[in-house]
This record gives structure tokens, C-alpha cells and sequence, in this order.
């Protein structure tokens, strides 16, 4: 394993980097000039005084190291502390004015996109609240005008912007897919419909393309569980249904823009009230948090409600009963965006004890939870980068470990397919699970009327 | 020479703390105006209520979980900024200048504890110049230039401390007490040292975008 | 509205039961409602995988395995999209079409209902089909289809294959504007947007020319300069030239035929409505980070709304320019410049008369549908309603409801809502 640490004393950053053939034939194709251009481009006339503030108020102390994934997985190698990255990056592209080798661009790309999930996590542990995340977007910006983000993130980002969704879905192939998982479904609820543009209904339900690519079955899931609990919805046919953003974590922003734009437009044009969107975290936080402001949206023009929200809303309400709790003991991983990203770390907690039996805490957790090591676009640079990401992902193995539960929870995609690498990586002999899931395996398959 | 010491024991001093406070308003006016140029998207975050709650959460000692992994980072950190402010505006013979100046004056420090005090901010500089060199996460963003800030601090509680005791050349380093307090106060607005404003303001920002955007504390 | 003299403005109610539909059927799906609103019609199950629609308590002749996508058509009728044996066609009111797809969607018809277009995939191939004929040559895949009011389709198309996470391939571009199914010339990275001009011969669209770089082209043609990003072009009335949004040293700004147009810088300039009459043009705008505005001839309303400002229309005059839009929460209109004080969870599509002096829209409030015409609701709640059509002399408004399970066809008085 490439993960033999040097010497404690002289830690260096030469160990053997993975890199792919986009970011390679980027590279190749650099000139001086161009880098030049393009980084004092973005460093003066993108940033202002918040990245100002950064770069010149950092003090350089360190106590950021403490709160990072990675540097805690790399037996505490300060090339991958939170700070340690700005300085092989950000500080580097100032000091050289630009000046650049593509040597360091290799590295640079390589830190920003696959050893930083932008989780945020470090912000919490500097005493100013430097956003390094922002730092690192900043270089992946840098990274996407040079064009060396990595291939397969690249490849998303280039389906979302001519599709509207992140996996080169067909269009018919989204609506085909509906289709047939409401036909399926009425095999267990007879008259269970996807109600398809719908305008006006209550609530539009939207998801991430993985889903009718590979996880039809969560669809088929979601509209059990909205037509159980009677819930007006509708889901659109049109693009705009993918609330992912893949463009939003390689500093694309203007696709990122764009994505956002024809999300709300669909909800616009279906005249709904509110939007419920499945277990992803990424994609709230695109929708609530990042691809709005980049249109001029301060906060989103419509509430957006994450899946576990939602649950907890027609747990709570009565609408959703639960038939049997769930026997197995669980554990529950706080995905960055919803519990740091929206606070729904206890609503978290009260839906998971409501289904089931046996809830075992991860420490830590709630916003300090550690990041799953593969969102923020991490795991989304695909196989090249996969064994890397197992070792620094350590940490995060040995405190799913420490629970010892039979399952985890995993309320985010990303977090999930991540988890499932761990697990399979560690051997940890747990089952990856979304609250979708538990609900309905322990719901009561009866259809919610008001009064009962 | 003796001009140079009457203008460096005089003039300079107010020199020296008009450039101090003017020069924090100027860079503070500065990034204001920078903000409302270019990020004003900033004030739709920002409120009172989440960037007090947070910078006085980051205030409260052994409240954030960061101090509580770092404690004795912490503790020493905490009381060394204390005793920055409270050693200098508390100490006897500066309180006898300003009386003579002013002819105001407040309560002051016993001198042997402000010796004490004295003492220990230079052992916390010590200590953080220890952990520079010592701790491999902090020891891989230093530069010299991180080295150069603690003496700058440094200088004028170690000047001050021998001076106080007249161990040797009593004279001269009641002049070097003075040009490395000066240069400390210059320095604080064009230097790192200006976290003193900047680093309440990005406390605030990321305690407003948590506590108030996303419904989560920073801490 | 010429077209709406037609209508039986004389009548003041009629009334079709639809709640009887519940029990003959074994589900009903949402109502629709023919612009005369002389027809209600749903799609409904008869028994399990058979589907047809039924028209005022009629269903049609024919019954699908499948059926979605039902939708209105000016002359009354209704069009749907329907699948037998696994193939799919379009159905209206129960006569299909000759030509039969793998799959058709996106179901557009144009202002007078001469030409109805579908996208279609057939074999794994893409185009488009308008009145049944299927475009000539089809492609990999389709995105951005537009019908125009003439008929002429119009679609983002890709022109050459790529393999899984080509990005090399996609850098060279890969996508091109086809009308009528013929492509332009031109590769581009992206292309969205397609404008027609009032001929239909002309066709604008926002393109991307590389990774950083986008701008507008005009048929084959492309504006010299590049731009950060740019929305929607649209042709000014009875011109050749194309107005665009586009972003510059991190502005929104209006540009012409390539040209910088107005003189003010936006945060945002979002969509872009002209009045064919009058030639203004307007313009949804954010002055000020998160507050939206209407921006007419570069004069910026002097109203915000600080969620959305989602659609706007100009009165056929061009005297009104009425935009929907969300403030603090709640869903309203403004009515050139001047807000309604409607505080509604909906507010569905507004309908001006001609000379912009009435403007009539359904909203929903806690669940009911209500009808509110020049800033005032009437009080009587409904379960649904479609959007109103306001009689060509202003003195009537046909409203189309549902309550308690019975469609409701009523003509109001004006007079008697002011």
C-alpha cells in the first residue's frame, strides 16, 4: 500500500499521486502563458476580501490538521492537513504570481478534487472559520478553466451540461423508467401512480440520475412511500429533474448555474408548493446552499425538503405508521451537507429510533461527524482514484468499526456508495442502508386517510 | 543621537499608536468598501445574532471542540492574548506616563505580578516557538516570516522585563522596550497580526453562513 | 383573443359531474380542461394496464396499455400520448396517429393547434415527429425541442458518437441545432435555447464554444464575442436582430446582433418577454443581489421580490406587462410595477385581455383554488380550476372549476367582480 509514511519529522509529499488521462492531456496542452493568465485571473478578479481575509489571516497554527479526514487517515501527514493543502496550493500560485509548473498543477488538481471532500469540517476547528473549502474550490475553479479536472468528474459535469442530468439519461429513458417502476409498483399498492407533471400538486419529488440509472428501485420506494402516506406530488418529464450538481464541486460554475436555473424552473413551470428531493446531500446542498447564489437566489425560491426531513415530517405526523421496528442494531452517518450543511443531524436521530429497535451512536457525530471521504466530488473522479481513497478513508472505517452495528444508515448517495467501498475495503461486515429503505421495510402498507 | 531618543521616547510613541489605530479603521474602512464592491452577496448571510453567538463561543474556553482536543494549546493561547492587552494597559509605569500626558489614570497592577505576567507571556511565546519547530502539522506551514512575528512580540515584554529588573544597560533597553513597542503597533495593521479585526469578521461570516443558512453551530 | 369570440359567452353555467367518474373508473387522473371549457377530460383506468381518456363523462373508443401526457387542443379535442404492445403513438380523442415510436414525449402544440410535435425515439434513434411526420434523418439523442407557431421543429441534436466519458470527443463538440429535422452546420460543446423569428425562417440559440467560452448564434452564423456564459436570445418583432443576456466581467448585460445594447449592468438579467406591438422589451433582472425586478427598456421597475419573479407576459397592446411572482414567502402578481396583494401558495398562469386591461388568474390558497381578477379574489373556493379566458369585449370571464365532484363551466360578470 502506497501509505507508508516517511518520517515523521520531514514529512513530504512525493509519495506516488494517481492521475488520468484528462488530467494528463490537459496538462500536456498548457502553456506558461495560459497558466499565468488563468490563475491571476481567477485569484483577482473572482475572489475579494473574503479570500483576501483568508490567505492573509491565517496564522499558520495548525489546529485545523485535527479536524481532517485525510490527515488523520495518513497517520497524520501535514501535506494532507486542510492547511498544509492551501499551502501547496493557494499560497504557492501567490507567492510564484501564477507561475506555475504543470509538476504543480498535477499536484494542485490532485489535492483540490480527490484529498478535500470540501466538507467544511476544518472550518469548525479554526478559530477565525477560514473556509478552506472555499480555498479548494478556488483551485478546482483554477483547474476546470485549465481544463485538467479529472476525467470521469469531467464526464458528469459534460452530461449535466447538455443533458440537465448527471449520467447522460436519454430523456425518454427517465420517463421510461418511471413508468415502468410505477407499473412495478402497483403490483404491492394497486392504483399507486408517478403522477407525472402534475401542475399544482403540493410537492415536487425530484432525485439524482444514479437513480433511474442504476437504483430504479429507490424510485419505486419514494413513490410507495408518497402514495402510502397521500401525498399531492408529481415528478417532472422534463429536464430538470436531476437536483445533482456535479459542475458545483469542479468549479464550473456557470453549468453549476445552469443546473440550479432549470431545477427551480421546473418547479416554477409545475406550480408546486415545495420540493422534496431523495437521500443525496451534494444536491441539497447545490439546490439550498450553492447553485442558487451563483444565479442570484440569496436562498432558494422554494423550500427544499431533503428525503430525511420529509420522513420525519409523515413519521411525526402520523402519516406514515410503522409497522414493526427494525431489529437489527444501526448506526447512523451524518452526511456533511445535511447535518453541517442543514442541521437535520437529531431529526436524523428521531426518524432512525422510530424505526427501529437498536440505534448505536457513531462518536463523533452530528456536525463533527467525519465526512464519508467520498463527497464533494471525490468518489465522482471514479476507479482511477479508488485506492487512494480507501487509505484516506481510514479514520472513517475505524469509527464505523467502533460501533460495532449490524447496519449503517446512510442518508446521502454519495455517503452511501462511499460507505459501501469502506465496508467492503475494511471488511467490516456491515449493510450500507438509506432511511428510504428501513421506512419501507417496517411501514405499514396502508394508505394514510386524514382522520384515521 | 540624543534628538533621535527625545523623538523615539516622544513623538514616535503617538506616532506609533496613531498609525496603530488609525491604520486598523483604514484597513477595516478597506475591506468594508471592498465587501460592498464585491461581495456584498455577504450581508444576505450575515446577522448579529449568529456572529456574536459564534465569536463568543470561540471565547468561551473549552467550549468549541477544537479546544477541547487542544487544551493546552488552548489555555495558553487564551491566557497569552489575555495578558497582551491586560500586562501593557495595566502596568504601573505606563499608566505614570500616560498620567503625566493626560492626567488620567486607572488601576494598576502590582509590579511584581506584572513581572510574573511578563514572564509568562514570553514563556507562551517560547511555547509556541517550541511547537512551531516541534509539531509536524504546525512546523510544515511555518516560515521564518512565522518565526519573525513571536520575536516581534516578544521583544518588547523581553525588553520591558529587563528593563524593569536594570539587570544591565538600563537606558538602552528602556529605548529598545520602546522601538519594539512601536514596531509592534505598526506592524499590527499591515501585518498578520491584523487577525486582532479580521479575524472576528471571518469568525462572523462562517458563524452566519452555519448558524444561519445552514442551521448548524461552528464550534 | 379573436378566437375566443367563438365561444358561448351566453350561457352562465353548465355542469358536468365528475364524481361518477370515480366509481365507473378504477382511477381517475387530474382533470383537463378544453380552452372553451366545454370539455373536461381525464385519463382513466378501467382495469388493470387498460387506459383510456374520458371526455364529459365519454371515454374514448380506443383503450391503451399506457396513457400520459394528456393535454388540451385549441379546436377542443384532446391529445395524448398512448402505448399499445409495447409501441407508442399519439391519440387524439382516440384516432392515433399512423406513425408509431419506441417512445414519444414532450408533447408541444402550437397557438392555433395546426401542428402538434412530439419527440420520438425509435430503434435507439431520436428526432422529432410534427403532425405525424417523423423527422427524416434521426439522430443519438435529442434535447432543447421547440415547435413554432408555424409548425417548424427545432432541436439540439447529436451529430456525432461518443464513447462512455469521451471527453475528448465532447471537446470538439458533438451537438448541433437541427431544424426540421436538417442539422446546421455548425458543431458546438452545448447548445440550449433554440428562438424562432415571427417567420419561423430564422433561428437563434445560446451556445458553448469551449470550456469557458459561450456566445449566440444566428442560423450558422456566431457572434464575434465571447461571453462568461449567456441565456435565451430572442428575436426582436419583425427584425432580424436577436437580443441576448449575456455575462461579461461578471455582469449580466443585454447585448444586440453581438453588440452591448443596454447601457446598465445586472447582477442577473434572466429572460428576456418583447412586446410585438410596442417593440419594449423587458426583462426579469436582479439589481441587487437577491432581490429580483423587471428591467423594461433598461428602467428597472421600481418593485423587487425577493424570492422569484418566474414568468411575465405583455398584454397584446403592450400596455401590461403582468409577471408572476414570489415575495416573503407567498405567490402574487405585479401588474406593471404595482404588486397585487394576493399572498397565495400558487399562483398559476395569468391571462391579460388584449387591451391589458383585465388580468384574470386561479391561485391557490390552504388547498382551495380561487379566482382572482384585477386584485380582487372571489371569495368562492374551489377544488380546481384551469386558467380563465376573458371574453374579447372585457365584460365576461369564463371561469372553469371543479367542486365537489361536479365541473362547473361559468361565465362571470365583470361588473359584478368590480
Amino acid at each position: 500500500m502506497a501509505n507508508e509514511i516517511e518520517t515523521k519529522d520531514e514529512p513530504t509529499i512525493v509519495k506516488e499521486k494517481n492521475t488520468d488521462k484528462a488530467v494528463e492531456a490537459g496538462l500536456a496542452r498548457l502553456t506558461p502563458q495560459r497558466i499565468k493568465s488563468t490563475i491571476n485571473q481567477v485569484l483577482q478578479k473572482e475572489t475579494g476580501p473574503r479570500f483576501k481575509a483568508y490567505v492573509e489571516t491565517c496564522m499558520h497554527c495548525g489546529l485545523c490538521a485535527e479536524a481532517c479526514l485525510y490527515f488523520l487517515s495518513n497517520d497524520r501527514d501535514p501535506a494532507y492537513s486542510p492547511a498544509g493543502k492551501v499551502k501547496q496550493t493557494i499560497w504557492e500560485m501567490l507567492e510564484k504570481k501564477g507561475e506555475v509548473s504543470t509538476d504543480f498543477l498535477r499536484r494542485a488538481v490532485h489535492i483540490a478534487q480527490t484529498e478535500c471532500n470540501v466538507c467544511k469540517r476544518c472550518s469548525m476547528y479554526c478559530p477565525f472559520g477560514i473556509d478552506v473549502a472555499y480555498l479548494m474550490l478556488m483551485v478546482r475553479r483554477i483547474c476546470h478553466k485549465l481544463e485538467i479536472t479529472p476525467l470521469y468528474i469531467q464526464d458528469t459535469v459534460n452530461s449535466h451540461s447538455a443533458t440537465m442530468n448527471q449520467m447522460w439519461v436519454k430523456e425518454d429513458e427517465w420517463i421510461d423508467t418511471l413508468q415502468w417502476q410505477e407499473e412495478d409498483a402497483r403490483e404491492e399498492f394497486e392504483n399507486l401512480r408517478i403522477p407525472l407533471d402534475k401542475m399544482g400538486a403540493d410537492v415536487m419529488y425530484s432525485v439524482i440520475a444514479p437513480e433511474p440509472k442504476f437504483q430504479a428501485g429507490l424510485l419505486y420506494q419514494a413513490a410507495t412511500i408518497m402514495h402510502a402516506a397521500g401525498v399531492n406530488w408529481t415528478m417532472p418529464s422534463s429536464p430538470g429533474w436531476d437536483n445533482s450538481n456535479m459542475a458545483m464541486f469542479t468549479g464550473d460554475n456557470e453549468i453549476s448555474g445552469r443546473i440550479a436555473r432549470a431545477f427551480y424552473e421546473t418547479a416554477a413551470r409545475l406550480k408546486v408548493k415545495r420540493i422534496v428531493m431523495g437521500e443525496c446531500g451534494h444536491a441539497f446542498r447545490s439546490t439550498y446552499d450553492v447553485g442558487n447564489r451563483w444565479i442570484g437566489w440569496a436562498m432558494p425560491p422554494f423550500e427544499v425538503v431533503h428525503a430525511l426531513e420529509f420522513y420525519h415530517e409523515l413519521l411525526t405526523s402520523g402519516r406514515i405508521t410503522i409497522a414493526e421496528k427494525f431489529k437489527k442494531t444501526v448506526t447512523l452517518h451524518d452526511p456533511c451537507n445535511v447535518s453541517r450543511g442543514r442541521g437535520l443531524h437529531d431529526m436524523a436521530r428521531e426518524v432512525t429510533n422510530m424505526m427501529c429497535e437498536s440505534f448505536i451512536e457513531m462518536t463523533p457525530n452530528r456536525e463533527h461527524n467525519f465526512c464519508c471521504g467520498a463527497g464533494g466530488g471525490v468518489i465522482n473522479c471514479g476507479p482511477p482514484y479508488k485506492g487512494e481513497r480507501m487509505i484516506n478513508n481510514k479514520v472513517k472505517a475505524e469509527q464505523l468499526k467502533a460501533t460495532g452495528a449490524e447496519v449503517l444508515i446512510a442518508p446521502c448517495h454519495n455517503c452511501h456508495s462511499g460507505l459501501e467501498d469502506i465496508v467492503h475495503h475494511y471488511d467490516l461486515n456491515m449493510e450500507v442502508k438509506f432511511l428510504g429503505d428501513l421506512i419501507y421495510e417496517t411501514m405499514e402498507k396502508k394508505i394514510y386517510k386524514p382522520g384515521d | 543621537m540624543n534628538a533621535f531618543i527625545d523623538f523615539i521616547m516622544g513623538p514616535m510613541v503617538w506616532v506609533a499608536f496613531l498609525i496603530f489605530i488609525l491604520g486598523l479603521i483604514f484597513k477595516m474602512v478597506l475591506i468594508i468598501k471592498d465587501i460592498n464592491a464585491r461581495e456584498s452577496y455577504v450581508y444576505s448571510y450575515l446577522t448579529w445574532k449568529h456572529s456574536l453567538r459564534s465569536i463568543f463561543a470561540w471565547m468561551t474556553p473549552f467550549l468549541p471542540q477544537s479546544t477541547k482536543q487542544s487544551p493546552v494549546f488552548y489555555s495558553i493561547s487564551y491566557i497569552f492574548h489575555l495578558l497582551l492587552f491586560i500586562v501593557p494597559i495595566f502596568l504601573m509605569s505606563h499608566i505614570v506616563l500616560i498620567n503625566e500626558a493626560f492626567q488620567v489614570s486607572w488601576v494598576a497592577l502590582d509590579d511584581g505580578l506584572a513581572d510574573i505576567l511578563t514572564v509568562i507571556v514570553i514563556l507562551a511565546l517560547v511555547f509556541f516557538a517550541i511547537r512551531r519547530h516541534m509539531v509536524p502539522e504546525v512546523k510544515y506551514l511555518t516560515s521564518y516570516k512565522d518565526y519573525l512575528l513571536l520575536i516581534i512580540v516578544a521583544l518588547p515584554f523581553i525588553t520591558g522585563f529587563l528593563a524593569y529588573h536594570q539587570f544591565f544597560f538600563y537606558k538602552a533597553m528602556v529605548i529598545a522596550h520602546v522601538i519594539s513597542g512601536e514596531i509592534m503597533l505598526i506592524l499590527i495593521p499591515f501585518s498578520r497580526f491584523s487577525h486582532m479585526i479580521v479575524a472576528p469578521l471571518t469568525r462572523a461570516y462562517m458563524g452566519s453562513e452555519f448558524g444561519n443558512v445552514r442551521h448548524a453551530k461552528d464550534w | 383573443m379573436e378566437e375566443n369570440k367563438s365561444f358561448d359567452w351566453s350561457t352562465d353555467l353548465k355542469e358536468v359531474s365528475v364524481r361518477e367518474w370515480e366509481d365507473r373508473f378504477v382511477w381517475v387522473e387530474e382533470p383537463y380542461v378544453s380552452p372553451d371549457g366545454e370539455t373536461i377530460a381525464s385519463i382513466v383506468n378501467i382495469e388493470e394496464g387498460v387506459f383510456t381518456v374520458c371526455e364529459n363523462g365519454e371515454t374514448w373508443d380506443k383503450e391503451y396499455d399506457k396513457a400520459w401526457n394528456l393535454r388540451p387542443l385549441p379546436d377542443g379535442k384532446f391529445a395524448a400520448c398512448v402505448s399499445s404492445d409495447e409501441e407508442w403513438t399519439l391519440s387524439i380523442s382516440g384516432n392515433e396517429w399512423e406513425n408509431w415510436f419506441d417512445f414519444i414525449w414532450n408533447l408541444q402544440v402550437n397557438k392555433d393547434g395546426s401542428s402538434i410535435g412530439l419527440a420520438v425515439q425509435k430503434d435507439m434513434e431520436y428526432g422529432m415527429a410534427v403532425n405525424d411526420k417523423p423527422w427524416d434523418k434521426m439522430y443519438d439523442n435529442i434535447n432543447e425541442m421547440v415547435l413554432s407557431n408555424t409548425g417548424i421543429s427545432a432541436a439540439v441534436v447529436q451529430v456525432l458518437p461518443m464513447a462512455q466519458a469521451d471527453i475528448e470527443i465532447f471537446k470538439q463538440g458533438i451537438f448541433s441545432c437541427a431544424v426540421n429535422g436538417k442539422p446546421i452546420e455548425k458543431k458546438f460543446l452545448n447548445i440550449w435555447d433554440i428562438s424562432f423569428d415571427s417567420t419561423d425562417k430564422n433561428v437563434a440559440y445560446g451556445v458553448r464554444l469551449d470550456r469557458v467560452n459561450y456566445s449566440i448564434a444566428v442560423n450558422d452564423a456566431v457572434w464575434d464575442k465571447k461571453f462568461q456564459s449567456v441565456w435565451k436570445p430572442v428575436f426582436l418583432s419583425g427584425e432580424n436582430s436577436v437580443v441576448a443576456p449575456v455575462k461579461e466581467g461578471g455582469k449580466w448585460v443585454l447585448y444586440k446582433d453581438g453588440q452591448p445594447f443596454w447601457k446598465n449592468q445586472y447582477n442577473q438579467i434572466w429572460k428576456i418577454a418583447i412586446s410585438q406591438k410596442s417593440g419594449n422589451i423587458a426583462a426579469i433582472a436582479s439589481d441587487k443581489f437577491g432581490k429580483w425586478t423587471i428591467a423594461e427598456n433598461d428602467m428597472v421597475w421600481n418593485m423587487t421580490a425577493d424570492q422569484m419573479i418566474s414568468e411575465f407576459v405583455y398584454s397584446k397592446d403592450g400596455s401590461t406587462l403582468v409577471a408572476v411572482l414570489k415575495d416573503k414567502g407567498f405567490w402574487t402578481l405585479a401588474v406593471n410595477q404595482k404588486k397585487w396583494n394576493l399572498a397565495a401558495d400558487k399562483v398559476f398562469n395569468p391571462c391579460v385581455s388584449s387591451d391589458g386591461k383585465i388580468v384574470s388568474v386561479v391561485i391557490e390558497k390552504q388547498g382551495q383554488y380561487f379566482l382572482a381578477v384585477n386584485n380582487i379574489v372571489i371569495p368562492n373556493g374551489y377544488d380546481f380550476m384551469a386558467t380563465p379566458v376573458i371574453s374579447p369585449d372585457n365584460t365576461k370571464i369564463l371561469q372553469k372549476a371543479v367542486k365537489d365532484g361536479v365541473y362547473q363551466r361559468l361565465i362571470l360578470s365583470m361588473d359584478k367582480i368590480l
